[in-house]
């Protein structure tokens, strides 16, 4: 993922990240869509989602950036706000 | 039959419901008071009475066990239950997972009771229930609290050689809904790289089942059959490549399938049996 992403792009990524690991229809992906009553992506599946990010951003993530995360927009907005970061040193 | 004969049996058929609230009330209390008592007197000395922490969690495991198996004795001998075990023999080994679907509340009770040695998820309100915190506590179970410990902790007993069970619908089921389990049970099944043994409980008529009061007794003595089935293999799932919440997806769908048949079949069977004249 390049330096300046767009929402738009972190979306489209997004949805792309949910089909490849949980098998979720993309037209189901909204930015309204709640992860857990609407996507079924329980606990474990969010571990296994936070790994797949931080090897597409290649950022260090922290479970406590993603605790507040409910729905997609949620998601795009950390994972933006992230890469507005600068690159983690280590 | 005449209009005397059936009044006759309405006023026995009130009665042995009006008996069969009592006894069930009676039951629970027993279980309570005993679950209290045993949590502070028996439990707490057998795990004092060893230093190795596997030992005594062994003991208080093995204690629990008999206590439950008291406890289905004494419901039917109250006349609350009959029940019928198939394939009790192929849960005895140690260190194997078991899953069962969960139609009423007292079939961890059974399941305990047949399996001398289990670790159980028991939700995290237990362990603040008056009476059951103490035995959760003594006997080692695993609390439901957190996703990841969970499954952790669950793949660590299988690895230790214990045997495991889960109730992978994580609550009673509710009737006339679809089955549906949560993917815990499948992501153990993984992460441990073991195959379950799946029991299926029915239960005719339907009590004790989810948002259903203990006193709402059945119209007639209710019976239970609990089968335990052939293994089901877990390595065709492991597909190398797949990430592993799909294999858990995938894993869960094959489970529900299998449940979904089992339990059908069952109860069909079930039925033809009680059937008047059958």
């Amino acid at each position: 993922m390049g330096p300046v992403q767009s929402t738009e792009e972190i979306f489209e990524t997004l949805r792309g990240v949910l089909h490849e690991l949980f098998e979720i229809d993309p037209a189901q992906v909204t930015l309204d869509a709640h992860l857990y009553n609407d996507l079924e992506i329980d606990s474990i599946d969010t571990i296994d989602l936070i790994l797949r990010l931080k090897e597409i951003t290649g950022r260090k993530i922290q479970p406590d950036q993603f605790r507040h995360v409910r729905t997609v927009g949620d998601a795009v907005n950390a994972i933006h706000a992230l890469l507005q970061n600068k690159p983690a040193a280590a | 039959m005449s209009e005397s004969g059936t009044a006759r049996n309405d006023t026995a058929g009130r009665l042995n419901r009006g008996w069969r609230i009592f006894a069930t009330g009676f039951s629970f209390t027993c279980f309570g008071l005993g679950a209290l008592l045993l949590g502070f007197t028996v439990w707490p000395l057998l795990r004092l009475s060893s230093r190795d922490a596997r030992v005594r969690v062994a003991r208080v495991q093995r204690a629990v066990s008999a206590s439950m198996r008291v406890f289905v004795w004494l419901m039917k001998s109250l006349g609350l239950l009959t029940y019928e075990v198939r394939g009790r023999e192929r849960l005895a080994p140690h260190g194997q997972f078991v899953i069962a679907n969960h139609p009423t509340l007292i079939d961890v009770v059974f399941l305990v009771g047949f399996m001398p040695e289990v670790d159980c998820i028991v939700k995290q309100a237990l362990w603040r229930n008056v009476f059951l915190r103490w035995p959760v506590h003594w006997a080692g179970y695993i609390s439901n609290a957190s996703g990841e410990g969970l499954v952790a902790a669950c793949v660590a007993a299988l690895t230790q050689g214990r045997s495991l069970l889960v109730f992978p619908e994580g609550t009673r089921t509710r009737p006339g809904e679809p089955l549906a389990f949560q993917r815990g049970a499948a992501q153990i099944a993984l992460a441990a790289a073991r195959e379950l043994r799946p029991v299926t409980i029915t239960c005719v008529p339907i009590t004790l089942h989810k948002g259903n009061a203990w006193y709402r007794v059945p119209p007639r003595r209710p019976h239970w059959v609990l089968s335990a089935g052939d293994p089901i293999p877990i390595a065709g799932f492991l597909k190398a490549g797949e990430p592993a919440p799909l294999a858990a997806r995938h894993v869960t769908q094959a489970l529900v399938h299998w449940f979904d048949v089992s339990i059908t079949q069952q109860l069909d069977e079930m039925r033809k049996e009680t059937r008047p004249g059958g």
